[in-house]
């Protein structure tokens, strides 16, 4: 199923956190795991919504939720605690990490519980036994038959997938293409790219139902039984939350309330989704999307800026080894910075620190971002510090003025109207920057964008809507930018 | 006998291998007009730069009014700088500020004047210099005369006891130079103590008390205006008064 644990990510994390993660792994023999999410009183699911039915986004009463089979599977989970459930978007990616960093009590995203999967989280038992298909054109039924008739094709599946594997090794002469996102896939399929794109049974129905010119073929894929089921994810020896999921799952096994009920009501769901895939249907999604960039950008912008001002004031610092070390310090955090990538940082603050102090998805993002941008900052500053004459310092430090009093009042002025533009530079790409955010799950243009394609199955339209907003947003910041660069003209 | 204001003792700079200034030893009294010329190189400004420590001495000692520079802690430093108002061969005026701008900043941020103490006492400043008219103007819009008396109003804005001048008319057109030597002449009338780094001879025959002769990195001759351009005493005088006055 599904992307397959990333071994890059839990190496990233590894390599920063090594020993505190595995003391918090050990930490977790004396097993409390139910007491406290019933003494919380929430039980807090991961999931990657864009996976109908599984789980997607959907506008019920004109807000937008997480729906699908494994919502409901978790609701019914909580129920039975007798706790409520709270659902954390995220990037599938990042969903086991988040339960390793205790940012989600437990992860629902048709997850199968593969031997490599075990050895970092319990799973439950399987909730659900599904199987592969293979998605066509409808124009071409007569031609695919199943996984054999792809020779000298291109058949295309979900990247690090088990169908992405499975594909690959049980075809002969067919080229195998991975994407990242189910609706990329499509989108390459209805393009001609691909000829056919492997997926479970549940979602092919899913796309097939909402897009009359797809058909859905048998796969006929040899898979065991791990390869196919899905299960609940908990942490790494939370055995009493484990024992009491378990309850639930097996009375929704018994009952067959996966087939009875929740995939007839995430079928539902996803009509009322795709009565109505125009863009503007969507707005809302969208504003949400460009309320959260801007908040992010404006946020990490300010403390960025704060920051670079200090590094550089830092970076500049002259006198004894206190100021030495000062410089020293301020020196390789900025080179540290700009020699990773911005990526990477998200999510190490995300995760990383999420291993000392539980911080917000959101707040993590703005906090990555603002300690990047300073470091870039630092630099535009330093640079705009020098380019003032050494007789500005001088006038103002003859007058009786303070070292601090004189760059402030003095210095800093003047280095910003020479920086201004490059500052100017730096807004408008954290703009764009900023949709790094969206890997942990904060829903700002990309991540609404994402969900938006993987709602309506419209794979072009949303990216071509993005990209208006986008410029739109870059567009009127240079517009200010230069208002501003206008008033500080004095020469 | 009146208390020197400012006193050198011992005064030596270099800047690494390079010596700049060797063991001087002068001081300058209340009311004063002094006029340091000397050949370029010999050290004046680094010599006027060392008396408000925008120049760190190697060596050697530099009292005001009784309290020795170098020892000082860097906020009394800046209490001491606030009381030697010091005129710069570039003006130094902060472009980004208006002519009223640049006078006002310093009485407000250092001595907490009010907005409006400091706008009157701008005003008062920039008659004394003939400039009220540019009172709201950016210094990018002003000729080197008038930025140089605007320099000169902003300096006295903070009430200094002593005016520390170097090369105030090297950098402005010939026909400039008279505005702001005669703004200089009539503080002198006033009864400012005045340290005064000039290649103009006719200032220094004219308004100087004493004019100090600096070459190689010494004072070589500390005489009065008269016997020093009439009858200079040492040899390296003799030679640059030669070379000058042809």
């Amino acid at each position: 199923m599904k992307k397959k644990w990333v071994l890059f990510l839990a190496l990233v994390i590894a390599l920063f956190t090594g020993a505190t993660m595995t003391g918090t792994t050990a930490h977790a023999a004396s097993d409390d795991s139910l007491a406290q999410v019933q003494k919380k009183g929430t039980l807090v699911m991961g999931t990657s919504p864009d996976y109908p039915p599984y789980e997607f986004q959907a506008t019920v009463h004109g807000k937008t939720k997480v729906v699908g089979m494994d919502v409901a599977v978790g609701e019914k989970i909580a129920k039975d605690l007798g706790v409520k459930l709270e659902v954390k978007s995220m990037s599938f990616d990042s969903l086991l990490v988040a339960l390793q960093t205790g940012k989600v009590d437990m992860v629902i995203s048709g997850m199968n519980p593969t031997p490599a999967r075990k050895k970092n989280v319990d799973f439950t038992h399987t909730y659900y036994q599904g199987g592969y298909s293979i998605v066509i054109n409808k124009a071409d039924k007569g031609i695919y038959k199943n996984k054999d008739s792809f020779k000298g094709k291109t058949i295309g599946a979900q990247t690090g997938s088990t169908m992405y594997n499975e594909s690959k090794k049980q075809t002969t002469d067919t080229t195998v293409k991975g994407m990242t996102s189910v609706s990329d896939l499509i989108l390459g399929l209805q393009s001609h790219k691909l000829q056919g794109v492997a997926m479970e049974k549940p979602s092919a129905e899913a796309y097939v139902s909402n897009n009359k010119e797809l058909a859905s073929i048998p796969s006929d894929f040899d898979l065991s039984a791990s390869d196919t089921s899905a299960s609940v994810a908990f942490k790494k020896g939370s055995t009493s939350l484990v024992a009491a999921a378990n309850k639930s799952v097996d009375q929704i096994k018994k009952q067959n309330l996966v087939n009875k009920d929740y995939l007839p009501a995430a079928g539902k769901y996803l009509k009322t989704n795709t009565v109505n895939t125009s863009m503007l249907h969507y707005w809302k999604a969208f504003l949400k999307g460009v309320e959260y960039t801007l908040i992010i950008t404006v946020c990490s912008v300010f403390f960025g800026f704060i920051l670079g001002v200090l590094l550089a004031l830092a970076r500049m610092a002259q006198g004894g080894p206190l100021m030495t070390g000062l410089r020293w310090l301020a020196t390789a955090y900025v080179e540290f910075i700009r020699g990773t990538p911005m990526m990477v940082q998200v999510m190490f603050v995300y995760f990383g620190l999420g291993l000392v102090v539980n911080l917000p998805a959101l707040m993590s993002g703005i906090i990555a971002i603002s300690l990047n941008s300073g470091a870039y900052v630092a630099e535009y500053i330093r640079g705009g510090i020098n380019s003032v004459d050494k007789g500005q310092t001088e006038a103002a430090r003859s007058l009786g003025m303070s070292r601090g009093y004189t760059m402030r009042y003095v210095v800093l002025p003047q280095a910003l109207k020479n920086i201004w533009p490059s500052l100017g530079n730096e807004f408008i790409t954290l703009i764009k920057d900023s949709s790094i955010v969206s890997i942990i799950g904060v829903s700002e243009l990309i991540f609404q964008s994402n969900i938006v394609r993987s709602d309506t199955y419209r794979g072009v339209a949303p990216i071509a809507v993005i990209m208006v907003l986008y410029f739109i947003l870059t567009f009127t910041a240079s517009r200010i930018l230069n208002f501003f660069e206008r008033r500080m003209q004095h020469d | 006998m009146t208390k020197p204001i400012i006193e050198v003792k011992n005064l030596a700079k270099n800047f690494g291998d390079n010596v700049v200034l060797k063991d001087i030893t002068e001081q300058v009294n209340p009311g004063q007009v002094i006029v340091v010329i000397g050949p370029s190189g010999g050290g004046k400004s680094t010599f006027l730069r060392c008396l408000n420590l925008l120049e760190t001495p190697t060596s050697g000692e530099v009292d005001f009014n009784g309290e020795n520079l170098t020892t000082l802690d860097p906020k009394r430093v800046n209490e001491l700088r606030e009381q030697m108002g010091m005129v710069f061969q570039n003006f130094n005026l902060f472009p980004n500020m208006t002519v009223l701008e640049n006078i006002k900043l310093a009485p407000m941020k250092v001595k907490a004047v009010d907005d409006a103490a400091a706008t009157k006492r701008a005003h008062e400043l920039l008659k004394q210099v003939n400039l009220d008219d540019h009172a709201d103007t950016f210094p990018s819009n002003l000729s080197g005369g008038q930025a140089q008396r605007v320099a000169i109003a902003r300096a006295l804005a903070m009430d200094p006891k002593v005016m520390l001048f170097d090369e105030p008319t090297s950098a402005l057109d010939p026909e400039m130079v008279g505005e702001v030597l005669n703004v200089m002449k009539e503080l002198a009338n006033q009864g400012m103590t005045m340290v005064v780094v000039t290649h103009e001879m006719g200032f220094a025959k004219s308004v100087a008390d004493r004019v100090w002769f600096m070459a190689d990195g010494f004072i070589q001759e500390n005489n009065t205006p008269e016997s020093f351009f009439s009858d200079p005493q040492t040899e390296r005088a003799q030679d640059f008064l030669s070379k000058i006055l042809m």
